[in-house]
């Protein structure tokens, strides 16, 4: 009867003398590896964004949350003129990234996604763009 | 028969067919890259190699080669696949392989077969191509980068379209699909090209970058423009049709439509569409509700109907379905027989002209019989410009199977320039006089057909020709009688000959009579119930047949259109509902219709745009165009064919069908035909040639109906319009891009003939001092228009043509309705 309590005991009491676990967020940060799977990026080439609206992120993404609209521009190439992705439906899989030909898309680390409406969870291209 | 083995399968064949057929029959697939079943056997990509072992397992292909008795094939060996990679690698070479941005991309034969083949890698390497793309066209986006010389282009334009507009220019490497002097491409503008490409070389560019092939839905319909009633399947992505998908295995006509079948889609979503019901307050149309619109119309209709003072008009555009609902909203709801399409007059041909001499609303022969037939006499090389899918049965049964192609015209055009095409140019509005001098001739040269002269009526329409002999006529005709009595040799001595005319709005001449007249030419030449004979009469749009075999037209005692019109004028008719019609614009005499207009106290149109006849509305009511409605069409052809509801209706827009029977049920006090599916039940159950048809019997593919005939010779007199000295001869017509008013609300046909124009022959020209462009002032006993110059070397001198479909200086400011308008030109 006494002897699992001490045992118990015995486990408390070496994990006090321990490092603790818990990050103390916000003030505490997460160390996040290179593969992490967070927020999007368009990534940017010669000042524009590399993505030429080929329509293959938003048909492989199992969650359907990425809206496309492509665009011609003035040399008659072709590039989005709408780029969407509905964080609060994507399941961070990764596909887009994986199905894109021309290497357009990244993930990044930015986990912190947290809105006050809904509607700001449709990150748009702009809020996409690589910074 | 041929027998022979592909992959230890027996097969039995035809004589003549290909290894590519035979396999195909089998159920066994050889992939290809420049072969299409439409054309000619070319030979030239080398994907489909298979081996025979006769031939001691050489590799050949598969599509240009006959099968022979006793041959055994392989159309899959490590071999084969072999050669297959790289012919892939080959074309890959010089290839941009931008699939990520080119259209073709999910329907891009290369694309696939590079998949299927796993072309990973290329054993070669070489420069890219650097041709220039041609970004101008408004239509057809050209990269040659893309194109893998297949020739499917140039073959389709030459051996289908008859225009030519491409060919290879220069050799070898170098060698590279043009156009004329390698100049910007300016043709019909079909799509033909662009459909059969197998590549993404030939684009629409109304449909650049709009979506990806595979993230559209594809429904099946029928064309909505012409009466030849093409079949098509609409690429459609939220909620918008985008473009025109191209199926090899649709209807008579594989898949091939004309440019408003192909680029004038557009009018669907156009911002131009009406959303909401409008109504006149103050002067003005202001946005009202669907109830307040619905109570003002149905209370307005109620007291109409017991003045006895309403009457409508209503397109045959509409559904047999909502056509039939709106005659019975006419006849049971408000008791009127008032009700009339398309000015009474662009279908008198089939209601009058057919239903005397064969007793039934409409043709005697098919589209199937232009193939079959020995001898093609079309009146009116227009025939082309109405209907230009037909005209490419014309142009195959003139090229492949030697159809002897007659055409009397009062202009030359597309048909006349066709290879053995023997033309006839008569002055215009003789035509009627001219077909019964071809049949006198048959009459004085003892060469009428036996059965003829038991056919009612034989006696009497002979004595009526007295006075129509070739000698008699042909200078009225502006034909010697010797060529007239060649023809009606020529004609009568064909084992099958088929006559053929196009009707519609744009041509006044083409009357009961002349339709008679035809009819009787086909009875006395005993070319009438026989495979590749008969009167084809081409309805001019797309459920125009389907009008009049519903009786779109008032048949005991209503008025027809033309005196709704004089009525309204006189104040007889206080009350009109107009559906679908702009009759401003195409009903003859512009002023005549406009103070009619004028004059009626409550005016209903219901449209799918604010056409100018609705601007002068009362109240305004939105309707759906076809891709939001389920019903059929019946094509010029006879074939009832089903359309499909590819959107939901734009804004707040209602089917006609639910507009008519919300009325009906509300104006008769019977209960509403449930949907368009009991409603062609009952059409089955009251026209006769359409019984025992369901949706079901329909299908994707449509039946032709066959109805019964009963051949009647009617006195079909001609007579020549009255010249006026000085004066020149306007005929109106169709334009090639053009069909009706709605193809202004198209892109398509607006980027190449976005407005109206005089066309004018070379010496007229000159004489005038006139040019290409030139604003001109065409003047008629009824009015003055000003339009733009089109000189051509298809107007003889002294007849002009003008479009009818344009709203700003629209030709019915001058034309009235005569088969003939007599015109001063000046600048
Ligand atoms: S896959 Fe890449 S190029 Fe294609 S749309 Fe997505 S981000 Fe753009
Ligand atoms: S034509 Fe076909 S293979 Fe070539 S870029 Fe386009 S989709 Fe890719
Ligand atoms: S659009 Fe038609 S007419 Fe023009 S090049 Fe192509 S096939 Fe020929
Ligand atoms: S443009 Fe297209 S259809 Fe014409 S030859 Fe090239 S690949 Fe063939
Ligand atoms: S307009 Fe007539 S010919 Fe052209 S695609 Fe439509 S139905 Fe066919
Ligand atoms: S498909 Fe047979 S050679 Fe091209």
């Amino acid at each position: 009867m006494i002897k699992p309590l001490l045992q118990g005991l015995k486990i408390t009491l070496t994990h006090l003398f321990k490092k603790p676990v818990t990050l103390q967020y916000p003030t505490e940060r997460p160390q996040i590896e290179a593969r992490f799977r967070g927020l999007h990026a368009l990534k940017v080439a010669h000042s524009s964004a590399k993505c030429v609206a080929c329509y293959l992120c938003p048909t492989v993404c199992p969650a359907k949350c990425i809206t496309v609209e492509a665009g011609e521009d003035a040399q008659h190439n072709k590039y989005a003129e709408k780029y969407e992705i509905d964080m609060l439906r994507c399941i961070f899989c990764g596909y887009c990234v994986e199905a894109c030909p021309v290497d357009a898309l990244k993930m990044t680390g930015e986990f912190e996604l947290a809105n006050y409406k809904r509607s700001d969870f449709v990150f748009t291209k702009e809020r996409l763009l690589e910074k | 028969m041929v027998n022979l083995t592909i992959d230890d399968k027996q097969v039995t064949v035809p004589k003549n067919t290909t290894i590519f057929d035979a396999a195909k029959a089998a159920g066994i697939r050889i992939p290809i890259l420049c072969h299409d079943k439409k054309l000619n056997p070319f030979g030239g990509c080398r994907m489909c190699l298979v081996e025979v072992e006769q031939m001691k397992g050489r590799q050949i292909p598969a599509c240009t080669t006959p099968v022979t008795e006793g041959m055994i094939v392989r159309t899959m060996t490590d071999e084969i696949a072999k050669a297959r990679k790289l012919v892939l690698e080959l074309l890959l070479l010089k290839h941009p392989v931008d699939c990520p941005v080119c259209d073709a991309a999910g329907d891009c034969d290369l694309q696939n077969l590079t998949y299927e083949y796993q072309v990973n890698s290329n054993r070669f390497t070489d420069e890219k191509f650097h041709h220039a793309i041609d970004y101008d066209n408004p239509l057809i986006e050209r990269d040659m980068n893309r194109c893998i010389h297949c020739g499917k282009c140039a073959r389709i334009c030459d051996e289908i379209v008859s225009f030519g507009a491409y060919t290879f220019i220069s050799r070898g490497i170098e060698a590279k699909m043009g156009t004329q002097f390698d100049g910007p491409l300016n043709c019909e503008f079909c799509g033909s090209c662009v459909s059969v490409c197998p590549v993404g070389a030939l684009l629409a560019r109304p449909f650049k970058f709009k979506a990806r092939w595979w993230a559209m839905d594809k429904v099946k319909s029928v064309c909505s423009y012409c009466g030849t009633g093409c079949q098509l399947t609409l690429g459609v992505k939220d909620n918008k049709v985008l473009t025109t998908i191209y199926d090899e295995n649709q209807g008579f006509h594989n898949g091939q439509l004309c440019t408003r079948g192909r680029f004038a889609y557009q009018f669907v979503n156009s911002d131009k569409r009406l959303t909401t019901p409008l109504m006149k307050k103050n002067g003005a149309l202001v946005e009202v509700t669907w109830d307040e619109a619905l109570n003002a119309v149905q209370q307005r209709l109620a007291s109409a109907k017991t003045a006895g003072d309403v009457a409508g008009l209503v397109t045959p555009r509409l559904t047999n379905e909502e056509l039939f609902v709106f005659k019975k909203l006419f006849k049971d709801g408000l008791g009127s027989e008032n009700y009339d399409h398309s000015a009474g007059y662009a279908h008198s041909a089939l209601s009058k002209g057919a239903v005397e001499s064969i007793g039934v609303a409409a043709s005697s022969a098919v589209i199937a019989d232009i193939q079959k037939t020995g001898l093609l006499l079309v009146v009116k090389s227009d025939a082309y410009e109405t209907h230009p899918v037909v005209g490419f049965e014309i142009n195959l049964g003139v090229k492949r199977k030697d159809v002897d192609l007659r055409i009397i015209s009062d202009k030359k055009g597309k048909l006349t320039k066709l290879p053995g095409a023997k033309t006839y140019l008569n002055i215009p509005g003789t035509e009627t006089l001219l077909v019964n001098a071809l049949a006198k001739t048959l009459v004085d040269e003892n060469l009428v057909d036996a059965a003829a002269a038991s056919i009612t009526g034989f006696e009497e329409w002979k004595k009526s020709l007295d006075g129509a002999a070739p000698e008699q006529v042909a200078g009225i005709c502006g034909l010697t009688a010797d060529e007239i009595k060649t023809l009606a040799r020529d004609y009568v001595k064909a084992e099958k000959a088929l006559l053929l005319l196009p009707l519609g709005l744009g041509y006044p001449g083409h009357t009961k009579e002349l339709a008679q007249a035809l009819f009787n030419l086909s009875f006395a030449a005993g070319k009438h119930g026989k495979e590749g004979c008969g009167v084809l009469l081409l309805a001019e749009k797309n459920n125009s047949q389907g009008a009049v075999d519903l009786g779109l037209y008032p048949v005991a005692g209503g008025k027809d259109a033309a005196a709704i019109i004089d009525g309204c004028a006189a104040g007889s008719i206080k009350t009109l509902y107009v559906a679908g019609e702009n009759l401003v614009v195409s009903y003859p005499n512009r002023k005549k219709v406009e103070a009619a207009l004028d004059k009626v106290d409550f005016l209903i149109v219901q449209d799918l745009f604010l056409s100018e006849t609705a601007a002068l509305a009362d109240v305004v009511l939105p309707a759906c165009s076809f891709a939001e409605k389920e019903g059929t069409f019946t094509s010029a052809g006879k074939a009832v064919q089903k359309v499909n509801r590819a959107i939901k209706p734009v804004g707040q827009a209602k089917s006609d069908f639910e507009i008519f029977n919300t009325l009906y049920v509300n104006l008769s006090g019977k209960p509403a035909v449930a949907d368009p599916k009991a409603a062609f039940a009952e059409i089955t159950a009251s026209v006769p040639a359409y019984a025992g048809l369901t949706y079901e019997t329909l299908g994707d593919a449509g039946v032709v109906v066959v109805p019964a005939m009963t051949p009647k010779f009617a006195v079909a007199p001609g007579a020549a319009p009255t010249a006026e000295v000085g004066k020149m001869a306007l005929v109106t017509g169709s334009a090639l891009y053009h069909c009706g008013t709605m193809s202004l609300y198209g892109e398509g046909p607006m980027h190449v003939c976005p407005a109206g124009y005089v066309e004018i022959g070379r010496e007229d020209a000159k004489r005038l001092t006139v040019q290409d462009d030139d604003l001109v002032t065409v003047t008629s006993a009824a009015g003055a228009v000003k339009l733009k110059v089109k000189v051509g070397s298809r107007m003889p001198e002294g007849v002009v043509f003008a479009p009818y479909h344009f709203a700003d200086q629209s030709v019915n400011s001058i034309a009235s309705g005569e088969s003939v308008t007599w015109v001063t030109i000046s600048k």
